[in-house]
This record gives C-alpha cells, structure tokens and sequence, in this order.
C-alpha cells in the first residue's frame, strides 16, 4: 500500500509537463494555443469600459437611471474597442488581449485614483495597469464619481450604532469584518440570467416585445409615463447595444479576413462574421450560433454590471441540448467540434478576471475567484433525470482539460443515473476539484417552501458559489451581510470589546465571564451579543434594499426576466409582485465558534479542568508559555467527529441564528436565510478576531462554511458528514446554503474500486440532504512543494470554498490555511 | 490450546480503534475495529499496539510539550515512572504500570493508552453510526487486530450483534488459533481476509514467531467448512521475507482451485515505525526499503498469470 506516491492524474499532467511531455495536448491544439498566450501572464486592467460608462452618465444626469444605464451601455458598445482573438472561434471580450479586469466606478469611483496605485502592488490578487490608462482614471473616470457612490451614501445613512460594526468609523473604507456589508463591492449578489430567451428569440424578439408594451402603455397614466416607459424604452436601447456590439464584430472579422493568408483561418473568420451578424440578434439556428450567442450575452452583461461571483451559466447541458442533438444528428457536428467550441469559450471565460477594487471585495475573492457555475444534471421541469449526452460531454472536458474555468456544477438527485454518478467521480478524481455538487434532495424542498412552484424548483440553476436560482422567479439582488459569529464569542470573553480594537465598546457589555457561575450563563451572554449583530446585521440591510435602486440598474438583466417585463420594472426594485426575494445572512467562523463554545463547557463548567480566568489570561496572551491551556482546549471535543455533544452545540448555534431570521425577515419581505458560504472571506475574518477558546492563535483563520477547523476533523469523511447532518436544523425553512469542502488524497478513490465508493459516498451524501459537497483530491506533498516552488507548479489546482484557484496565485496565508485542512487518508 | 486472557470475555473486549471510511480491507464504505493482542510478532509489524494483549501506554516525544511548559504527569504518576529527560520525558517501562493517569492528564496528548476495554454495544453503536455509509456502499463492519480470533468470544458476540444490526461483517486474520475458535467466529462473517505470509514454515517461525501448520491447516478447514463465504488470501510481500517469485509461487500453488478464493499482494510499509518509539520497542525491519513499484508490479504480474481475474 504505497500511499505517498499516488498522484492524481491532474498532478501528473503537470509533472509531464514539467519534464517537456506533452501528449495530453493531442486533439487540443488550438486550446492550448489560447491558453498559453496568456496563462503565465498577470492580468491587466482595461479601462474603457469605465471610460465610456463615465463619459455616458455624465451626459444623462436627471433622466431615469435604468435609462441612463442602457445609454451608457449603447456608447459603450459603440466605441468600446473590439477584438478577434487569434485561434479563437468564439468572439466577444470585455478588454485587452491577455487577461484582464474591468473597472466599475459606480462602485469604487470615488476613491480610484487612490486604489489604482495600489493594485500592482497588493498580496492578494494583483493587477497592472499602464500609466497612460492611470492617468485617464485620475484624471477622466475618479473625479466625476466623487459624493455619488453607493458606498459613500450608505455609511452616511448607517445609524451610527450599526455604523461602528460595519467599518472602521474614522475611515468607512476600511471593513470592521464584524457585521460586514457586501452590497458596496457588487451591484448584485450572484445571478443567473434566462439565456434560453436569447437562444430562443433574440434580442430582436425581446427588442419587439418592448416595443410592443411601449406601444400599448396608458398614454395619461403617470406610472406608465414616468416607470413603465423609460423602462421600456431602456430595454429597446440596450437590445440595440448589444446587437451593434456583435455586428462590429462582424464587420472586424470580414476585415480580417480580407487580409488572411492562411487558407482555414480565413474560412474561420469568414464564419465568425456570419455568426455575429445573424446572433444574438435573432434565434439561434445551430449549435454554434448557441454558443456565440450565450458568450455575448454573458460578455455584455459582465461588462453593463459587477455580478458578484461573476454572471452564472444556467443549466448549460439543457438549453444547448436542442442545438447539439439536432447537428448531430443532421450531421453538421461531431463530439469532438462541440468539445471544442466550448472549450474556446472556457479559454475566453479564463481572461476575465472579476477585479476588485476595494480591499474588502479582494479579501472575499482572493485568487481571482470566480463563480460563473455552468449547472449540469439534476431534474427536468416535470421531475424526469435530465441528465443528457452534453452533461457527460461538459464532464469530459473537465477531465480531460482540467482548466479552473468554468466553475462546473453537477445537480444530483435520488435517481440520478449510475453512470452520471460515476462520470462524476472520475472527474472529481482528476484532480482539479471540479464539479462541486448541489443537492437537489435539499435545494428543491426548500424553494417549494418559499412559494416556487414545482416547475420552478424542478428548474433551478446554481448560481455564483453554491446558491440556487429560478431564473424568471427569484428577485433578490442585493449583496447581503456577513456576521462574524467568533467575533461575538470574542465579546463575551472581552466584555463587549475585542483585543484588536482596545477599549472601544463595539458590542453588548454583558459582563465579566470571570464571574458567570453556569454554562447557561455563558451561553445567554453569546446569543445576547449574536442578537445583537444580527439586530445590526438587518438594519443595514434595510438601508440597503431601499438605497440600491438609485445608484443600480440592470436593463440587460431585466430583459432577460419574465416578471420585470411583465411589470416594466428594473430587476433592483425592491419589491416585483410575484417575485421570490431570497436573500441570506452570512454565519461566519461555524466551526470556531461551536468548537470554542464546547470547550468552555467541558473544560471549565463540566470537568473544572481550567477556570475561565485561565482561559481569558491565555487568550489574552495568544497563549504565549500557556502551551498546556492551548493543548487541553484542542483536545477538547470538536465539530466535524460525529461527537453528539459538540453536534447538539452546533445544533444550537445554528437554531438561534435561523430563530431571529424567523422573526425579523417576515418585516423586510425577503427570505434572509442563515448561510455558510464564506468564499474566502473566513482569512480576513479572522484576522479581527483574537485567539479564542478552540486553541485557535490570533488573527489566523477561521473556521470556513460549515467545514470542521482545521485539522480538528480526525473521523474521516463520513463523520464530516454526520456532523453536518446532526447540526442542521430540517424544521427550518430559513436555512440556505452550507459549504462543505473534503480533501482527499488519490490513494482514497484510487482505481475502478476507488470510483465506486467516491460514487457510493456521493449518494449517502444525497440521502443525507447535505446541500454541498466540493472534494479537493491532491497530496499535502504536492501543496508543500508548489509553496516552496511556484513556478513549477503554476497550473496547480486547488479548491478554496467554493472555487478551484491556481494554488500559486494565492496569498501565503491562504496556501497554509489550505495545507492545514484536515487530509482524509487511510493506510 | 491459545487461551483468552483476563478482562477479555464475552461482554467486553480490547479495542485500540475504531476506524472509519476505510476503504482498503473489505468491500465498500467500511469501519474496522481493531482487537488488541495478537499471537504473532511479525517483524514488520504496522500496528505494534496491536500485539500486546493489554492496554498499554504510548508515548509521542514530538506532540509533547516539554517539562517547562508542563508537568502534569511528573506530578501524577504514583509508581515514579517517568522522569525528566533534558525537556522532554522518559518512561521508565519496567515501573510503568499501566494505569492510565499520566495519558488522562496529559493536555496534548503525547501520552495516549494505546487499548480500552469496550462492550459490545459501545463498539457497535459506533459502527452502527456509518450504517447508511455501508448501506450505499456495501461496506459493513471489519474485525482486525491484532487478531480478533485471540478475542474469540467478543469477537463472536460482536459479530452476532453486527448481524442483528444487518450489518455486514469481514474478518481479517492471520488464522493463528485452535480450529474452534475460527469455526465459531466465521459462521457470522460474510467475507474473510486470510493473510497466508510464507509457505515455509521455518522462515515462517524467524520471521512472525510462530510456524504455519496450524495456519495453513486452518485455511484448507474453512474452505471446506464455509464454501459460500468469500476468501481473499492476503499477503504482505516483505523484502528479505518472501519477495522472491518462489515464495509468491508457492502461496498461489496451495490456493490455486479453491472457488471462493481470491489472492491481493500488499507492499511493505514503514507506516507504523513511529509507533514503535511511542511504545519504547525496537523496529527489527529498520533500513528496510519499501518495495519498488516495479518490483511490486512484477509480482502482480505473475499472480495474473497464474490466477487470471481472480486476484
């Protein structure tokens, strides 16, 4: 059993690659090509589309903001610079060759000329910049932006008690990560659009919808006049935009191809000009023209608005399935042309880099992360399998072109098909981390319990990290809070005040914990100070939902939606009759909180093995020469071992959060419900929090999702599971997404036999209503070598909550935290 | 006659772990309970903790913290085992009695007793909690060791219990025990590992402490006595032991037409040489090279032709 020598066939592809092999290249020449133009590269920003966006809205001033909105994106597509990529068949890009970011001065406008500085320079994260194009944001793009920001008037209308949770109040820039608001870095939490509309009608079809209803409007109605038109009339403006931005490119391509020498590359770009003549204009006929068309659409909305995460791909496998099956069959397609269509498109999603300006939008997205999850699988409209030859195409491709783009999604259900759940663990086996899975078993009951409709839930696509979306049903789209729950049980240790911020009294003085003489009391003072932050947590969201709709539209969006064109309203109002409006509250640091909490109450109330002076003394040193305190409260019980007693805690933990959201979302009309999704957010979460009763040191990591603390899951596997299980709360309908992350080296799922069970632990994970699972398949030898050695493991994958990264684009801290994580081995 | 020793009987047993999502000894998701004490001393040992009948004390020089630090167990030990060394501590093996105190003070754990002593019911409501593992997978339960054999009457107790939960059962055994014993455990098991490690009987005794008659007579007796329960014949191939292509031949020879019989070669390891320091005993097999994959493979091959798929 020669466990430490097992490579997963991802390491493998690297290590020959290393020694000058390249067989794994066959077949994909023309991919490779694409990716090694800019796979080493650092990625660049391109300016224009916050030039052009600028230069639109200072024009528009005083008319309606959804209107203003689709007029900068027809100026944008106007004169926005268009690009054919060499070797590429896919057109369609947001800035230069390479990659790139974009820049959103809605958003961070007012302090760009600073930050621009700065990114060149920043750990996590990195960009350049040319000087010329600086100069345009110093001079052109930051001025004009100054005072209108939505984070700006968002600190100004905090209370000034929430106001202290949310930033540093001598400088709201800065994120306190206690109560954390995620609304100012992105215009929209994750979101998915309806492609299947565009595919289907084109823009034209949607162009002529618009027209219609403008044509049919009460002429003396004042909310016709002053809502319902300039809405309408936003949504003919930017179907013209995006239809001009596509026809450029036609016009680029038969420019090119005027000039081509070579024979096939002219025949090419001859068809490319074809293509984006016809597409996204009107309906799709073939499967390229499918394809070409989602990339526009999906291209133009990442360039009218910052999704955060990313703008999703929906259920991919279904809505191209009509296109595919119909070539195949009629002879105009092979497998091969389709895997490399979208193959072209995975190399063109892997050049735009989701930049974050802000260093609180940086911290949450570390590794240039991104989310634009391509659903596979699951169940159709009326509850059939609906898995198809193209789901097990896309698993192909991730197999065998492990590229981190796109972030692949496969829906499993109870009937889910043997093979399905066999392709599915061979491709997690390759390495690269991908698919992670969503749960239809847990996701569907759920939407049916917020008022979807069985067809609806039966539909959903996963969207961003692990969410769930009804395309044409959901509207909800503000960035919601994060609550840093370890930062509460630091309060109660501290007294309302925490080691960093000194003697300020950020939370609620609920006394000396020196002198509580029960765990009941102990357990009081830690739902006092949660209420509290969460009390904090809703307020701001209230000032949110109301202040978003005057700094955010979204007319490309909301013309792909059914009920904002049946109701002429931007898909950011906050209230859209017949809309579900689910939202969420971020639990942050679970496992640090429920594992700190359990050793207090066996340590110091049950077994009176410590005192709580002893504990606070030792906290309050970082456990300098209080090694023997920091080794007992380790070995303390820990989530993520089956325990049931640190489960029934969890368990607690998580009811008194879902019992507030219960009371106090009916009031705000949205779902809020209770999620642990951190992205990556759990390493500046924790670097607030001081050392705390787990054993944890200061300002290190937290514990992340609904994952066990580092290195604390010593049961395997399946005890993950159960723990997860055990500390869920079924009676609750406000529970949301978990995000549970499992490494395993490859020696554990090695072979056919090896398959089999990963297949067999996948299904119990579908019994067991678990909403997510993402495996990280890699050797903690290889994870210590790439540290030691970046450029030699450049294309090294790794999973981070929620998203594979390039191990080596991340920040030192984060590569630990990674090496950290428990292994799952057996010898 | 290989007797039970005390604190060992029909309600409770020496367990030193329970394993779970182990995924190499049996089929599917499984847990393995691992019975203390074995009749054997093989060299090679993985599980040195294993050997002893009783629960002994381990003691994990890097996990501990130094006297400075701590001294917990300097102060607890009432038969003055352990003492100081430079930082760290020593144990004083021949004092030692085994009692458990210092491991339950220590805070980080660098002393651990190695063995408890569980009942039925505690081993299997464990086991019991990994059941819709097993049932998706077709794992279950496995018995190890040590030897479970030379816990006979647990192991048939726990065994029983298993089969009441339906819960499937392996057993892994080095089949070193009086035939009664082996006859009464493998009526409630559903698949066998048998690890048969040289046919040779002399080298058998250098190398594990005991000779193989009794062992390879216990085999042939359960072919017969059970012909439907699956058997795989497991052997570690040991550099210096039986890594020659005679030895391997000759295994496969006295297997080779038993229809319930498949065969697995498994490397040598050095997994298990810390334990030996934690334990304060000497690693007999120390600058023994694992085998080379490719040598491995060799042997693989020639198990292949001799037994085509039934490997």
């Amino acid at each position: 059993m020669t466990t430490c020598c097992v490579l997963s066939p991802h390491e493998q592809r690297i290590q020959e690659e290393m020694l000058g092999k390249d067989d794994f290249k066959k077949g994909r020449e023309r991919i490779y090509k694409i990716l090694e133009s800019f796979h080493t590269q650092r990625p660049i920003i391109d300016v224009e589309r916050a030039k052009y966006f600028t230069e639109s809205m200072k024009q528009t001033e005083g008319e309606p903001l959804v209107l203003r909105w689709s007029k900068a994106l027809l100026h944008i597509a106007q004169n926005m610079t268009v690009y054919i990529d060499d070797n590429n068949l896919l057109v369609g890009r947001g800035g230069q060759p390479g990659r790139y970011g974009m820049l959103f001065p809605e958003l961070d406008g007012d302090f760009l000329d600073v930050a621009i500085e700065q990114l060149p320079s920043r750990v996590e994260s990195p960009f350049n910049i040319s000087q010329a194009d600086a100069d345009i944001v110093i001079n052109e793009i930051a001025p004009y932006w100054k005072g209108k920001t939505f984070h700006e008037k968002l600190a100004e209308a905090l209370p000034a008690d929430t106001l202290k949770m949310t930033y540093d109040p001598k400088d709201p820039l800065k994120s306190r990560f206690i109560v954390n608001e995620t609304a100012s870095f992105r215009s929209s939490i994750q979101w998915v659009h309806d492609y299947e509309r565009v595919l289907k009608r084109g823009f034209k079809g949607i162009k002529e919808e618009a027209q219609a209803k403008l044509a049919a409007l009460d002429s003396n109605s004042p909310v016709a006049n002053m809502e319902k038109a300039p809405y309408l009339q936003a949504v003919i403006t930017v179907c013209d935009a995006i239809v001009l931005w596509a026809n450029r490119h036609a016009k680029l391509a038969a420019e090119l191809a005027a000039t081509e020498a070579d024979a096939v590359r002219k025949q090419e770009l001859l068809e490319i000009s074809e293509i984006c003549q016809w597409v996204p204009e009107n309906p799709a006929r073939n499967f390229r023209e499918a394809v070409q068309s989602q990339w526009f659409t999906q291209m133009f909305s990442r360039i009218e608005q910052k999704t955060g995460t990313i703008i999703s791909n929906g259920r991919m496998d279904q809505y191209f399935y009509p296109f595919y099956k119909k070539d195949i069959e009629e002879g105009r397609l092979t497998e091969e042309k389709a895997v490399e269509l979208l193959e072209c498109m995975w190399v063109a999603m892997a050049q735009f880099i989701d930049l974050y300006v802000s260093p609180t939008g940086g911290a949450f997205n570390e590794g240039y992360a991104h989310w634009e999850a391509v659903t596979i699988g699951g169940q159709t409209p009326d509850g059939r399998d609906a898995t198809n030859e193209l789901s097990y195409l896309f698993l192909k491709s991730k197999q065998e072109f492990p590229l981190n783009y796109p972030d692949l999604a496969a829906r499993i259900h109870a009937r889910s098909p043997e093979r399905y759940m066999h392709e599915v663990a061979l491709t997690i086996k390759e390495g690269s981390g991908f698919p992670k899975l969503i749960n239809d078993e847990e996701v569907i009951p759920l939407l049916l319990s917020k008022g979807a409709a069985f067809e609806e839930a039966y539909d959903y696509a996963v969207s961003g990290c692990s969410e769930a979306r009804m395309p044409n049903r959901d509207t909800f789209t503000s960035g919601c809070a994060y609550v840093n729950f370890a930062s509460a049980v630091e309060m109660v240790l501290h007294n309302g005040k925490t080691l960093l911020t000194g003697d300020e009294v950020i939370g609620l003085e609920t006394g000396d914990p020196r002198n509580f003489q029960t765990w009941e009391e102990f357990w009081q003072a830690y739902t006092a100070q949660t209420t509290n932050f969460l009390k904090h947590a809703f307020i701001q969201m209230h000032v949110i939902i109301n202040l978003r709709p005057k700094h955010f539209a979204t007319p490309l969006g909301s013309s792909m939606h059914d009920l904002c064109m049946e109701h002429c309203l931007d898909l950011h109002t906050p209230v859209i009759a017949g809309g579900i409006d689910m939202g969420y509250f971020e639990l942050m640091g679970y496992g640090t909180v429920v594992d700190s909490l359990v050793a207090i109450k066996k340590l110091v109330f049950e077994e009176k093995k410590l005192t709580m002076a002893e504990i606070i003394e030792a906290l309050k040193c970082n456990f300098e020469g209080k090694e023997a305190i920091r080794q007992m409260l380790i070995n303390a019980p820990k989530y993520g071992n089956n325990d049931c007693y640190v489960d029934a805690i969890a368990r607690d933990v998580d009811q008194q959060a879902l019992e507030f959201t219960r009371k106090y979302s009916k009031e705000l009309g949205v779902h809020l419900d209770l999620r642990l999704v951190p992205f990556t957010s759990h390493v500046p979460f924790g670097k607030v929090v001081s050392a705390t009763p787990n054993g944890r040191k200061a300002y290190t990591p937290l514990a992340d999702g609904s994952s066990a603390s580092h290195g604390a899951d010593v049961n395997g596997p399946t005890a993950v599971l159960l723990s997860n299980f055990n500390s869920k709360n079924y009676n609750y309908r406000e529970r949301a997404s978990r995000l549970l992350n499992i490494k395993f080296t490859p020696s554990c799922v090695a072979g056919e036999e090896g398959t089999q069970k990963l297949a067999s632990f996948i299904r119990t994970w579908c019994d067991l209503k678990l909403w997510h699972l993402q495996f990280n398949i890699v050797n903690k030898e290889t994870l210590l070598k790439a540290k030691k050695d970046p450029d030699k493991y450049r294309g090294l994958i790794v999973r981070v909550a929620g998203y594979s990264a390039y191990f080596c684009d991340l920040s030192p801290d984060l590569q630990d935290d990674i090496i950290a994580r428990t292994e799952h081995d057996t010898i | 006659m290989i007797e039970a020793t005390n604190g060992i009987n029909k309600k409770n047993g020496i367990i030193f772990n329970i394993q779970r999502y182990s995924v190499h000894d049996g089929p599917g998701i499984r847990s393995i309970v691992f019975l203390k004490g074995c009749p054997l001393t093989c060299q090679w040992c993985a599980n040195p903790e294993s050997q002893h009948r009783q629960p002994e004390l381990a003691y994990n020089d890097y996990k501990c913290i130094g006297t400075s630090e701590c001294q917990y167990c300097l102060t607890i030990c009432p038969a003055g085992a352990i003492q100081k060394n430079q930082d760290k501590i020593r144990i004083d093996r021949k004092l030692c009695t085994n009692c458990d105190l210092c491991a339950d003070s220590c805070p980080s754990k660098a002393l651990n007793m190695y063995g408890k002593s569980m009942s039925v019911n505690e081993v299997l409501d464990t086991v019991e909690q990994d059941s819709i593992f097993y049932s998706r997978s077709g794992g279950g339960m496995t018995l190890s060791g040590g030897e479970p054999l030379l816990q006979a009457d647990f192991a048939t107790e726990l065994l029983k219990e298993a089969k009441r939960r339906r819960i499937n059962t392996t057993i892994e055994t080095c089949g070193y025990a009086d035939w009664e014993k082996v006859e009464q455990v493998c009526q409630y098991v559903d698949n066998i590992l048998f690890d048969i490690k040289s046919m040779n009987s002399n080298k058998h005794k250098e190398f594990t402490g005991v000779p193989n008659e009794k062992i390879l007579d216990n085999f042939q007796r359960l072919c017969n006595r059970f012909p439907n329960t699956p058997i795989t014949v497991r052997t570690p191939v040991i550099p210096g032991f039986n890594d020659t292509e005679q030895d391997i031949v000759a295994i496969l020879n006295f297997i080779k037409g038993i229809p319930q019989v498949r065969y697995e070669l498994l490397g040598y390891h050095r997994l298990g040489e810390p334990k030996y320091i934690y334990l304060g005993k000497d690693y007999l097999l120390s600058g023994v090279k694992p085998m080379a994959e490719d040598r491995l493979a060799v042997l693989k091959k020639l198990v292949q032709e001799h037994l085509g798929d039934k490997h």
